[in-house]
């Protein structure tokens, strides 16, 4: 009995302290609903926030204090006053704001690179195809803008689906996708044509365009270097709005877009998939590429050999503006590297310092591989030669730049300025191919260098926002203990070279067969500034007769200036 | 020779794209990769250049 009676009295207790318990999380529960839910619609006070006073803002702020206060952020509705949502939104608004002004500002950073590629161009090419040389790099800008409006954004970037720095860009879902060999492939993006298709009249995609366009641009502007001299107007006009408008968004597709590239990673299991932070696959490497298909096609100018295969140097006319070309571009890239963040704020972008520095490392580093290259092998260092190695370093260091170190910052770009060496002497006396400013080696051979430099340096540290093209983690390379990584990249450097250059030498060998790609000799020998432009860039100079530009037996150029003034990257 | 080289250009970057499809091995799809990229340059540089290098202007 006594035992019943103390069983019941602790049945009783534990009910009521349950009970109790139970009671007091209710509460506790509909106090925490009313706190996440009321306080956000509710009116704030904001007194609590001490605004300055109408008065105080009256007599000015010459401290900035007063400036950039509570009394700043807009209610919503202005007879309730200001309430936490308000708050919130604005927040989200200035993260999406300063990603706005981030990406608009580097963007317009690289659109000035329009410029270093003009100065850097002409001034390598003679001053009787200065006005020739000049406008083939001022009208790629209006002759890829507008392809690239009307269709290469739409099949680039058509199918990206959202960029959470700059706001979702939520329209740009529509990507053709085929199902082969039991996983997707991305081929090509369908919505954007014109920026109003598909409701792509968006702010975020506005300013997606506005960065991807000056990229594309600066694809486009690379083959005008390597075709100057002898590349007819009309010629230059076709090709460069095809590249516009499908040569460089296809790849663009595949690699940033969403495209196959892209997947390698979720698809079968290599790294991240196909990693380039700022293009110098997509970017340097397709415009190098496809200068070299051009290149091959129109042959080299005349004199530039002699009937034995030697070479002739054929110096260019203004070492001071090449130098000063070589400066705004080196300036440009700072827009260019860290820019491509498409933002300053989130999802990691704080990296862009790192980013910032890495490019400024890899381009000093890489103006060193150059001159020492130089210094060994000709006995002086060459100052052309040393802005070559700069801008070689700047596009290798393009593709790693977003997922490496200062160290390997510094061993890409110096290897780049050899690389840059290497190749100019292969292609101007092995291959043969005639290319007056050093484009293909500076963009083409060093895009790859970089390409496939990120699957040996990305050193996992990076994060942007979690996962990069759709997987966990940070890219890592080879020597930080992922080898897939490098094999990824290997895939696109072959899609570089086997894709990219096919489609473009198929197309120009159209334009050539229809149009005509190089000049009359006549032409060329008079200088293109008045047969193509029927104006002299320097009418007021006086210039060399096309006799004292035909080969006279010259000796092999060994001099490295004279090697090197003709050979400057742009 | 100018369709040969642009064949073997496009064979070059099909073999670098199969070798994820035919293998998992990761050594034999860096192999691959490597192969196809050579085989790419090779049909640019010797093939199809080498092509044009036979009708250059300077020859003429």
């Amino acid at each position: 009995m006594k035992t019943t009676k103390v069983n019941f009295l602790a049945v009783l207790l534990l009910t009521a302290a349950f009970g109790a318990l139970a009671i007091q999380a209710r509460g506790q529960t509909t106090s925490g609903a009313q706190a996440s839910s009321a306080p956000l619609n509710a009116p704030l006070n904001i007194k609590d926030a001490n605004p300055p006073s109408p008065a105080d803002q009256a007599k000015g702020d010459p401290g900035g204090t007063l400036t950039g206060t509570v009394s700043d952020v807009p209610a919503s509705d202005s007879k309730k006053g200001l309430t936490l949502g308000d708050a919130i939104n604005q927040i989200g608004q200035n993260k999406v704001a300063v990603n706005f002004v981030w990406t608009l500002v580097t963007g317009f950073l690289v659109m000035f690179m329009q410029a270093g590629f003009a100065l850097v161009e002409t001034g390598l090419c003679r001053a009787k195809n200065a006005n020739h040389t000049m406008m083939m790099n001022f009208m790629v800008y209006g002759f890829g803008l507008f392809a690239y409006w009307v269709c290469g954004f739409a099949f680039q970037m058509g199918g990206v689906g959202a960029t959470a720095n700059l706001g979702g860009t939520a329209p740009l879902t529509g990507e053709l996708v085929r199902h082969w060999f039991g996983k997707d492939w991305g081929l090509i993006g369908t919505h954007g044509f014109f920026l109003s298709q598909a409701g792509t009249y968006d702010v975020g995609v506005m300013v997606l365009f506005l960065f991807q366009m000056v990229f594309m641009d600066t694809a486009a502007t690379i083959v005008t270097g390597a075709a100057a001299e002898r590349w007819k107007f009309a010629a230059f006009a076709i090709s460069s709005v095809f590249l516009a408008a499908f040569t460089y968004p296809i790849f663009g597709n595949w690699a940033w877009g969403g495209g196959w590239l892209s997947q390698l990673g979720a698809n079968f299991g290599l790294g991240h998939g196909y990693c380039d932070f700022a293009g110098s696959g997509v970017v340097h490497a397709v415009g190098g590429i496809t200068a070299l298909a051009v290149s091959m096609i129109i042959g080299a100018r005349i004199g530039k050999y002699n009937r034995n295969g030697s070479s002739n140097a054929m110096p260019g006319h203004d070492i001071v503006i090449v130098l000063t070309g070589c400066f705004i571009l080196a300036f440009g890239w700072f827009g260019f590297n860290p820019g491509s963040t498409l933002g300053a704020s989130g999802n990691g972008a704080l990296r862009i310092g790192s980013i910032a520095v890495n490019t400024m490392l890899a381009g000093c580093t890489g103006s060193f591989g150059a001159l020492f290259y130089m210094w060994l092998r000709y006995g002086k260092p060459d100052a052309s030669m040393a802005g070559n190695g700069l801008l070689a370093g700047l596009v290798a260091i393009t593709a790693p730049s977003g997922f490496v170190n200062t160290i390997g910052a510094a061993i890409i770009g110096f290897l780049a300025g050899l690389l840059v060496c290497l190749s100019v002497e292969y292609f101007d006396r092995r291959a043969r191919v005639d290319d007056p400013v050093g484009a293909i080696s500076v963009h083409g051979a060093c895009g790859l260098w970089g390409v496939i430099s990120v699957g040996l340096f990305a050193d996992g540290k990076s994060n942007y926002g979690g996962s990069w093209n759709g997987v966990a983690g940070s890219v890592t390379g080879l020597f930080y203990g992922d080898p897939s990584q490098l094999v990824a990249q290997l895939v696109g450097v072959a899609t570089l070279v086997g894709f990219v250059f096919s489609l473009s030498y198929v197309f120009n060998l159209f334009v050539d067969y229809f149009v005509g790609q190089r000049v009359s000799a006549e032409s060329e020998l008079e200088g293109l500034d008045i047969p193509e432009m029927g104006a002299l860039g320097y009418p007021e100079f006086v210039l060399k007769t096309y006799r004292q530009d035909m080969p006279h037996g010259q000796a092999h150029a060994t001099a490295p200036s004279v090697l090197a003034s003709t050979l400057v990257g742009a | 020779m100018k369709i040969l080289g642009l064949l073997v250009i496009v064979v070059g970057w099909l073999l670098a794209v199969g070798s994820v499809l035919v293998t998992a091995s990761l050594t034999a799809r860096l192999i691959l990769c490597i192969l196809g990229f050579a085989l790419s340059v090779f049909g640019i540089l010797k093939i199809l250049n080498g092509a044009y290098l036979k009708q250059a202007i300077w020859k003429q």
